[in-house]
């Protein structure tokens, strides 16, 4: 029999759509090696695992947390004001406890460094501690509970910024800079961000995997009803998953504020939140709950950066326009991927009937501008116009296939 | 309309159908014919096939081999539409309602009736809805939100629905496995109605006193395999669950009395209240008493009450009632489920898809979640550990399932139910809640589930049961206790019940 696809069979093997990203991934590595005019993954192989281990370690830290949620049937679309906030927490306690050092550009101490990661820490609990409250007691649904927060939490941090600076220094200002050495030495030593992911994910594996606690989580995400009637406290676990999706974002916080030597509330860390949801769901997290894994969660969000930083290897000018259509791209591509197999089996068709013919010319033209922009106009014509045959030849195939099947 | 397809001489042939899932052969080259206008039960134990047939007559499921007609056309549906076209209706054995909507929205749903203008026509799909309910004499408004009714009215809404479309061969996959006895009579005479219409109905069920009142021929499956089409005058229901079974089932009387231990529970006047209601109570005024060692039956039509006993003792609701619970002597008022479990208490719920199974757990998952801590070691879930634990309560309530592993939603409905049980069993309960525990399980499996009960009382178990079946509360049942309305109504030693005094305390005439 084939090996059991199951959440529950634990270990260090890969499921098979796992496996399928994992050769994703190296898929893109390679096309990215071969493609890109600079060759950097050939001349610059350790910078360039830097700068992707960086970004994939800052991403995956609150993916995890917010596949937590996701598998408990819920979903936090606070994270990147969670981020922006936690890094002003410890920004603006630090100013607090050391202004004469923070604005001579002089070392805090250790003392103070903790004090200010312990707060964005408690930060982190005491939102996802409101998260529980409004979802479990005030029975909002999440979407809107995290979307208050959302709006709420990033302005709440602008407001610490901007106060915190006119109270204790000469000009008010939006934002807080951190010229720490421990902070500058987590900036230039990539292996602390990626140490601290490896063990979060170590961590959030053995908890969903080997814990009570994760496979009452899982239980609460693929029937809600029927875990409460089976005694298990789904409030309680309820607050446990919100408080580890807002401190994993706390942490990550922490690491924003290495990187960028300041807290800046304005446009910390913003729309990030979808990124993390993004990598969950590339790594089959499933948004109606129950269903994910570390391992997926893990792979998606390497797919995700090593995607990003390809494109932007290819693109070079502004790449960074692009890395919102990426996302959007890849996670279709990976959804759609998952249900490959069902498609071909199940007599389900990509383009069904009137809205089949509709979409065809809206992807054509999709993948036509898109290479206009970044190519020229003529491969953009070119590119639009074998989308469309390639896009009109599914279609009609298609077609072909559902009427054959139907009987006379 | 339909009356005049009544001359094509047969209205189904299926050949050879096989079908396969991964690691089971859920039918193996299965022939059928069905003469039209005939009721053809199919019987079989739990996992024998029947809904998967089913399934594939009426175009849910592809066949992997073998050929389908329809009124003589060769037929291969790509889906449900494509056989409600060729006049195929099927009440599946599980619900399938949207919660959020009307009971006329749901009966309607996907084929919405119009106005004119093209808008929603809510008023003539209410009209007609509340006409169909009539000819089920369910007295639900078609306004009520699905998801607010219990399950035996949310059967009979699947039931309109199914009616609704006027479909010449209608397939009804345990359509009485949640109502009780009354709504079953109502469907009986439903079911004679649309036979003399013509209707061809094809028929699953594991009571047989249903099959043998209203088959004209019966179909036995045994292992996805077909054994035979008899004629129901030609046969007896020994001779059909022999051929179920494959072997003679024992079958035991569990009249040898079980030694009565000590009062577990004590319910005083307890009376839940209905405030949106006009009775204005759900419970009022019930008291009983259950010792180790003895099995009480609650009885009673949909709406008596019967489960919202069950809940509010199992406090699955917010404790607004009155009057006072004892547990072996102490008052309680439990707020959350989890203080009943960890009292011993334990409750199979009557609606396992909605309330009771996990689907993205595999069936150990589902058997071991609320005793996992006896699957830890050093801290942590071992699944070794696990696996010989639920091994257990598998082998005794007779699951079949191709191993711990497998996904809980592959099994067949009866399976499910049966992993249910078990993960109840297994937290060593002193009081054992049932609610309709063996609906959708088989005759055998029911026997042997009878005994795993009865053996479980003889050792100081005291069980609260309630069943949509009379006959299981019969054999079962040291007493029984009859509800009507929300009251009790009455209580009769096992010497003194008898179906119909039962029934005549439950309608309270
Ligand atoms: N979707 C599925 N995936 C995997 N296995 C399945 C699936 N559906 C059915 N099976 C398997 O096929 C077999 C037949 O199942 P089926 O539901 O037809 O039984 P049944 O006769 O209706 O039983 P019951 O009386 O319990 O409803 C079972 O062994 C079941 O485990
Ligand atoms: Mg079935």
């Amino acid at each position: 029999m084939a090996a059991p696809d199951s959440f529950l069979s634990g270990g260090l093997l890969l499921r098979r759509s796992e496996w399928a990203l994992l050769a994703a991934i190296v898929i893109a590595i390679v096309l990215t090696a071969l493609v890109d005019a600079n060759h950097s993954y050939w001349f610059q192989p350790l910078a360039s695992l830097r700068d992707i281990a960086r970004s994939t370690a800052l991403l995956g830290i609150f993916a995890l947390g917010a596949a937590v949620v996701i598998i408990a049937g819920g979903i936090d679309l606070s994270a990147g004001s969670m981020i922006a906030l936690s890094a002003t927490v410890c920004a603006a306690t630090m100013l607090a406890l050391a202004p004469a050092e923070m604005v001579g550009f002089k070392p805090v101490g250790g003392a103070v460094v903790a004090a200010g990661c312990l707060a964005s820490l408690l930060a982190g609990f005491l939102v996802g501690t409101l998260h529980a409250w409004l979802i479990t007691a005030v029975r909002l649904p999440p979407f809107i509970a995290t979307l208050a927060t959302l709006v709420g939490l990033r302005s709440l941090a602008r407001a610490l910024a901007t106060s915190t600076t006119a109270a204790l220094l000469p000009t008010k200002n939006s934002q807080i800079n951190v010229y720490d050495p421990a902070f500058k030495f987590v900036r230039d030593n990539v292996w602390i961000p990626v140490a601290v992911f490896g063990l979060l994910a170590f961590i959030t594996w053995l908890l969903l995997t080997r814990t009570v606690l994760g496979r009452h989580l899982q239980s609460l995400g693929g029937n809600e009803q029927a875990a409460r009637l089976a005694g298990i406290r789904t409030d309680n676990v309820k607050w446990f998953a919100y408080c580890y999706a807002a401190m994993t974002a706390a942490l990550a916080g922490l690491f924003y504020v290495a990187n960028e030597s300041v807290a800046a509330p304005a446009i910390q860390a913003r729309g990030h939140e979808l990124n993390a949801i993004a990598a969950a769901v590339v790594g089959g997290c499933s948004l109606t709950g129950g269903v994910g894994t570390v391992p997926g969660t893990v792979l998606g969000t390497v797919f995700l950066r090593v995607v990003i930083d390809a494109v932007s290897k290819v693109i070079k000018t502004e790449a960074e326009i692009y890395e919102g259509l990426i996302v959007g791209v890849v996670v279709v591509l990976a959804v759609t991927f998952s249900q490959v197999g069902q498609l071909a089996k199940g007599g389900r068709r990509l383009f069904p009937g009137t809205l089949g013919i509709c979409v065809v010319p809206v992807l054509a033209l999709l993948v036509g501008s898109v290479v206009a922009m970044t190519t020229g106009p003529r491969a953009g014509i070119a590119a639009g116009l074998a989308a469309l045959g390639l896009l009109a030849a599914v279609r009609l195939w298609e077609g072909r296939q559902a009427a054959a099947a139907r009987p006379a | 309309m339909t009356a005049a397809r009544q001359t094509a001489h047969r209205a189904i042939a299926m050949r050879s159908i096989t079908k396969r899932f991964p690691g089971v052969v859920a039918l193996d080259g299965v022939s059928l014919e069905v003469r039209a206008g005939e009721l053809h039960a199919i019987c079989g134990e739990n996992g024998a096939g029947k809904s998967t047939l089913m399934k594939i007559l009426s175009g849910v499921y592809q066949p992997d081999a073998g050929a389908l007609e329809i009124h003589g056309q060769p037929a291969r549906f790509t889906g449900t539409r494509a056989a409600e076209r060729a006049g195929v209706a099927i009440i599946h054995q599980e619900l399938n309602l949207v919660e959020d909507l009307s009971v006329a929205a749901n009966v309607f749903l996907g084929r919405e009736r119009r106005t004119p203008l093209g808008l929603v026509d809510d008023r003539a799909m209410e009209v007609e809805t509340s006409r169909l309910l009539q000819m089920l004499e369910c007295r639900v408004a078609p306004r009520t939100r699905a998801g607010s009714l219990r399950v035996g009215d949310q059967q009979l809404v699947e039931i309109a629905k199914a009616l609704s479309l006027d479909a010449s061969i209608l397939v009804m996959d345990e359509p009485t496995s949640a109502l009780t006895e009354a709504e079953s009579v109502r469907l009986e005479r439903t079911i004679h109605r649309l036979r003399d219409r013509g209707t061809t109905i094809l028929y699953i069920s594991h009571k047989m006193d249903e099959v043998f009142r209203l088959a004209d021929r019966i179909t036995v499956l045994r292992d996805g395999r077909h054994v035979r089409t008899v004629d129901r005058a030609a046969t007896t229901p020994q001779e059909i669950t022999g051929w179920m079974v494959g072997r003679e089932i024992a079958c035991h009387a569990f009249h040898e009395p079980r030694p009565r231990g000590a009062k577990l529970l004590e319910i005083k006047a307890l009376t839940l209240p209905w405030p949106e209601h006009p009775r204005g109570y759900r419970l009022a005024d019930v008291s009983l008493d259950l010792h180790a060692g003895e099995i009480v039956g609650v009885a009673g039509l949909m709406g008596a009450g019967r489960t919202e006993l069950l809940e509010t003792i199992f406090g699955v609701s917010p404790p607004t009632w009155a009057g006072t619970i004892r547990l072996a002597g102490q008052p309680v008022r439990f707020i959350h489920p989890r203080e009943a479990c960890d009292a011993g208490i334990a409750m199979v719920t009557e609606d396992r898809k909605r309330l009771g199974l996990f689907p993205d757990l595999d069936v150990a998952g589902n058997v071991s979640l609320c005793s996992l801590r006896e699957a830890l070691q050093g801290g942590l879930l071992s699944r070794g550990r696990e696996e010989s634990l639920v091994a257990g309560p598998l082998r005794d309530t007779g699951v079949k399932t191709p191993g711990p592993h497998a996904s809980i939603m592959g099994l067949s409905g009866g399976n499910q139910q049966k992993c249910i049980i078990g993960r109840w069993l297994l937290t060593q309960p002193r009081i054992l809640l049932l609610d309709d525990p063996t609906r959708g399980i088989d005759v055998g499996a029911k026997a042997e589930l009878y005994q795993l009960i009865d053996r479980l009382c003889r050792q100081g178990l005291g069980v609260l049961l309630t069943s949509s079946e009379l006959p299981e509360l019969l054999t079962l049942a040291d007493r029984i206790l009859v509800l009507a309305e929300g009251r009790l109504t009455a209580e009769f030693a096992r010497a003194e019940a008898t179906e119909h005094r039962i029934l005549e305390a439950a309608t309270g005439s």
